[in-house]
């Protein structure tokens, strides 16, 4: 461990600090004056495994609050999450932050504030995320302090899913221009806007027990951001992809795209899945009014999260990439 | 949601805050706009979500000469999106000329200024899915489209502009999803307007009388009224709505119909391009957003002025299909297979007079002699047009020889005398039928053959090329006759006036003298430039959006009672 650590900073643990987001919240604390990261996940140097108890008792000893970013295969979320509350029951943080997601809202659509109840269908990931919310807010009502963080599409450097996806997509042609199935609501957050909220949420005030969607864009269609973004990337002329081919990717080639990209992961095993294609078509604007005044909630601009990604080597690697 | 008229019980009363007649481009626009507003918003089309029989009759009317004007069913389409689902996706601006009062045409110069609808164009290219608002050909595509004529820089022409494509977006069925989704937006199909109920003073409509296709007639009451039933039936319905406004609404100047304007149109002359063939394109360049673009040559402002000319636009096009001198085997193809082609589009493509077995037979022998561009050129149709979702916008054919057509597209003058009005005979609701007297004066067949004329001259001065014209067509009236009036575009007849003496509507596209009713579409546009109208009627119903939210009072949501 390196004789730099400032032990007067607060020890915040990170559950998940190998994954996209916690790495980033690991990095931002890093580089904070009053947090110091613990950065545990099962590869990591503090080694955790967050389904279990012991280990996460353990991690949870000398911590002043947890963020909760384990991803991975539903059950092993929830496994996850009930591990860390009942930890936390027998050995309580200051505070959990929750990161959630805004596939709990299903088919919702309109302007969804955080009070708004789930649409069915809701995916099988999303229903992990309600039980997930289920059981903080459990432990909230049991008396323990915890926040619950709902990001919408998490983009910028380094997302697999909503950024190397997309570019590989729109690159291989795949996705431009969708007609009516791109009238959804475009619901990105950026990914500093989010660890800013999730920083923010270790010591906002009057935030306990409180859930807060989290989204930097705004009356953003997925047509207007895909085509803003394949124009960013030399991804021109933008093809206009007909309903029927959406079909096709969706219902036909999805299931052996995926199949494929076990073994390898390049832009033709990249599925077009037909819940993605739904998101497509959802018009549903997250609204994240609450997080911008009770935790500073910032929003970058669409052209400027574009600006970032393209800066960034992982995307000027894959822009290389044939 | 979107429902069937058909299903409201006779004599109920639909209320609404905003009621928009008509389901063409202008009225989808319009509704989801103001659906966004959280005002109720009631939308009726006359039509269903396909095309009927029974909707196509209510478009019959007469013609006053049949040889300068399409019947009035044809072009028009009673149908949730109206004429886009049939439009070829042409979209263009208007010009900053087209706005100004040009003393060398009478009536001309709108109460607005150009800017005023200019900076909606980006809104209404978003709409019409026509790409950016960027109609530069310098700019429009990566690295500049390229040029039409190498080397041709004329003084009197401006070759830069361009004209972009929609898909072409048929409204209809492109924001059905959202017109079933959008909130407080109720869309009635089958629900045919028949009379505008005034106030006993006239200034404000109580009610609006609308059968359905059961011929079960109800009534809306709305606190604003907008009429987008294209440049035809807002006129037919203001003068039949004469019950309190003698001469019908808006008409106390006996305005509304008058001033009926097309555009004048057509192919015309042979251009023979001096050397190689790729000193010529005249076909599309692509954007970098995807969407077909094409470079027009059009008399410069200063020109028109000088030359006391309409607006105008050339472009270079194959040769006339229905002459089988081109030897061309894709257009002869074409002519053998006119019969596959609708009749909108037929009638520009082929020819008017019935060819003769020669005709057919040299046409025929073009086609087989030149078989492998006509293979090639047919499977890049079923690629590129039948397959794709956005278009190849028209028939782009290299000629064997550098020999071209030119097709012109050119503003009509305002004409009071050229009008829609009523006919004698009655349609399914007892209304009177409409009647088309289409005029054209001498300015329009001038500009034609002046701006012609000027082209030629430059073509040559610049040693381009030579641009002659058939026997036939030296008497450009001959050929402006032939050709007719362009039949989708229906503009003038309830004209925007800074007064109601100029005017049907205000600035603002409100009737004078009635205060909850305006007009959208091209039935208010007091010139007819050389754009085609879609894009326009787009950018205003977005303006109009914009002033109505601001306007109208908030009146409870829609809610249906039964007398």
């Amino acid at each position: 461990m390196p004789d730099s650590i400032d032990y007067s900073r607060k020890p915040v643990l990170i559950l998940g600090a190998s994954g996209f987001i916690g790495s980033r919240v690991a990095a931002a604390l890093e580089r904070s004056p009053i947090y110091r990261p613990v950065a545990a996940s099962r590869r990591s140097a503090i080694s955790v495994d967050a389904t279990d108890m012991q280990s996460v008792l353990r991690a949870l000893r000398d911590v002043d609050c947890v963020v909760n970013c384990v991803a991975g295969k539903d059950d092993a979320m929830v496994r996850a999450a009930q591990v860390l509350c009942d930890a936390a029951r027998s050995t309580p943080p200051r505070r959990i932050v929750h990161l959630s997601s805004m596939a709990v809202y299903g088919a919702a659509t309109g302007s969804v504030t955080e009070d708004h109840g789930p649409v069915e269908p809701v995916s099988l990931y999303g229903r992990a995320k309600i039980a997930c919310e289920g059981i903080v807010g459990r432990y909230v009502r049991d008396g323990g302090d915890a926040v619950i963080l709902r990001p919408s599409c998490v983009f910028g450097p380094g997302s697999t899913q909503w950024t190397t996806r997309l570019i590989r997509l729109l690159r291989a042609g795949r996705l431009g221009d969708l007609g009516a199935g791109g009238d959804g609501g475009c619901n990105l957050a950026f990914i500093d806007d989010v660890v800013g909220a999730i920083v923010a949420a270790l010591d906002a005030p009057d935030v306990s027990g409180r859930t807060f969607n989290i989204s930097s864009s705004a009356d953003l269609t997925w047509n207007q951001f895909l085509m803003a973004f394949s124009k960013a990337l030399g991804a021109t002329p933008i093809r206009r992809i007909p309903g029927r081919t959406l079909r096709i990717e969706t219902r036909i080639l999805a299931p052996f795209r995926r199949v494929a990209a076990k073994a390898v992961k390049a832009g033709w095993t990249e599925a077009i899945t037909p819940s993605l294609a739904a998101l497509f078509r959802q018009d549903i604007r997250i609204d994240s009014g609450a997080a911008q005044s009770a935790l500073w909630l910032h929003r970058t601009p669409p052209e400027q999260m574009i600006a970032a990604v393209l800066r960034d080597n992982r995307t000027k690697q894959e822009l290389a990439a044939v | 949601m979107i429902q069937s008229a058909d299903d409201i019980v006779r004599g109920s009363v639909v209320h609404a805050d905003i009621c928009i007649v008509g389901g063409g481009p202008a009225g989808i626009v319009l509704a989801l706009e103001l659906s966004r507003t959280g005002r109720s918003i009631l939308l009726l089309e006359s039509g269903g979500e396909a095309p009927t029989e029974q909707a196509r009759a209510l478009n019959i009317g007469e013609v006053a000469e049949g040889s300068l004007h399409s019947p009035p069913d044809t072009y028009r389409q009673r149908v949730l999106g109206g004429g886009t689902s049939i439009w070829g996706g042409r979209c263009v601006p208007f010009d900053p000329i087209d706005f100004e009062a040009r003393p060398w045409i009478d009536h001309s110069g709108w109460p607005i200024g150009y800017d005023e609808v200019e900076r909606h164009y980006a809104a209404a290219n978003a709409w019409c899915e026509a790409g950016e608002y960027e109609y530069d050909a310098r700019l429009a595509a990566p690295n500049g489209m390229r040029a039409l004529l190498r080397g041709f820089s004329p003084r009197h022409f401006d070759t830069n502009g361009i004209e972009r494509f929609s898909c072409p977006t048929d409204f209809g069925s492109r924001y059905r999803n959202r017109l079933r989704s959008a909130p407080n937006l109720r869309v009635l199909l089958s629900a045919t307007a028949t009379r505008l109920r005034a106030a006993r003073d006239g200034s404000r409509i109580d009610a609006l009388d609308v059968c359905n296709g059961r011929d079960a007639a109800f009534s809306v009451v709305a606190g604003q009224f907008v009429l987008a039933m294209g440049g035809m039936e807002t006129p037919r319905l203001l003068l039949t709505s004469d019950d309190v406004h003698a001469g019908g609404i808006g008409n106390a100047n006996d305005l509304v119909g008058r001033f009926y304007m097309c555009h004048v149109a057509g192919t015309i002359g042979s251009l023979r391009v001096n050397g190689a063939a790729d000193t010529v394109w005249h076909g599309y360049d692509l954007a970098a957003d995807g969407t077909y673009c094409r470079r027009r040559i059009a008399p410069r402002p200063a020109t028109q002025a000088a030359m006391g000319l309409s607006n105008a636009v050339f472009r270079l096009h194959h040769p006339r299909i229905a002459d089988p001198a081109h030897g061309t085997g894709p257009l002869s193809a074409i002519f053998l297979a006119q019969r596959f082609i609708s009749y909108e589009y037929a009638k520009r493509l082929v020819s008017d007079a019935p060819p003769s077995a020669k005709t057919w037979l040299r046409h025929g022998m073009n086609a087989a002699i030149d078989s492998p561009s006509t293979a090639r050129f047919l499977l890049h149709w079923v690629k590129a047009r039948i397959l794709a979702d956005r278009k190849f916008p028209s028939i782009i054919v290299r000629p064997r020889t550098n020999l071209f057509s030119l097709d012109f597209h050119t503003e009509q003058a305002p004409n009071p005398d050229s009008r829609i009005g009523l006919g004698s005979s009655l349609d399914r609701f007892g209304n009177r039928q409409l009647r088309v007297d289409w005029r054209y004066c001498r300015q329009d067949v001038d500009t034609v053959a002046q701006s012609f004329d000027l082209l030629g001259q430059e073509l040559a001065d610049q040693a381009i090329g030579q641009l002659t014209l058939a026997a036939g067509e030296r008497d450009i009236e001959t050929v402006v006759r032939r050709d007719g009036a362009y039949g989708g575009h229906h503009i003038g007849t309830a004209r925007m006036g800074a007064t109601a003496r100029s005017g049907v509507v205000d600035r603002n596209g409100k009737v004078f003298g009635v205060n909850n009713l305006h007009i959208a579409g091209s039935a208010v546009f007091p010139t007819s430039s050389q754009a085609n109208p879609t894009l326009t009627i787009v950018a205003m119903a977005v303006r109009l959006a914009e002033h109505l939210s601001e306007r109208v009072t908030r009146v409870p949501s829609i809610r249906e009672s039964v007398n």
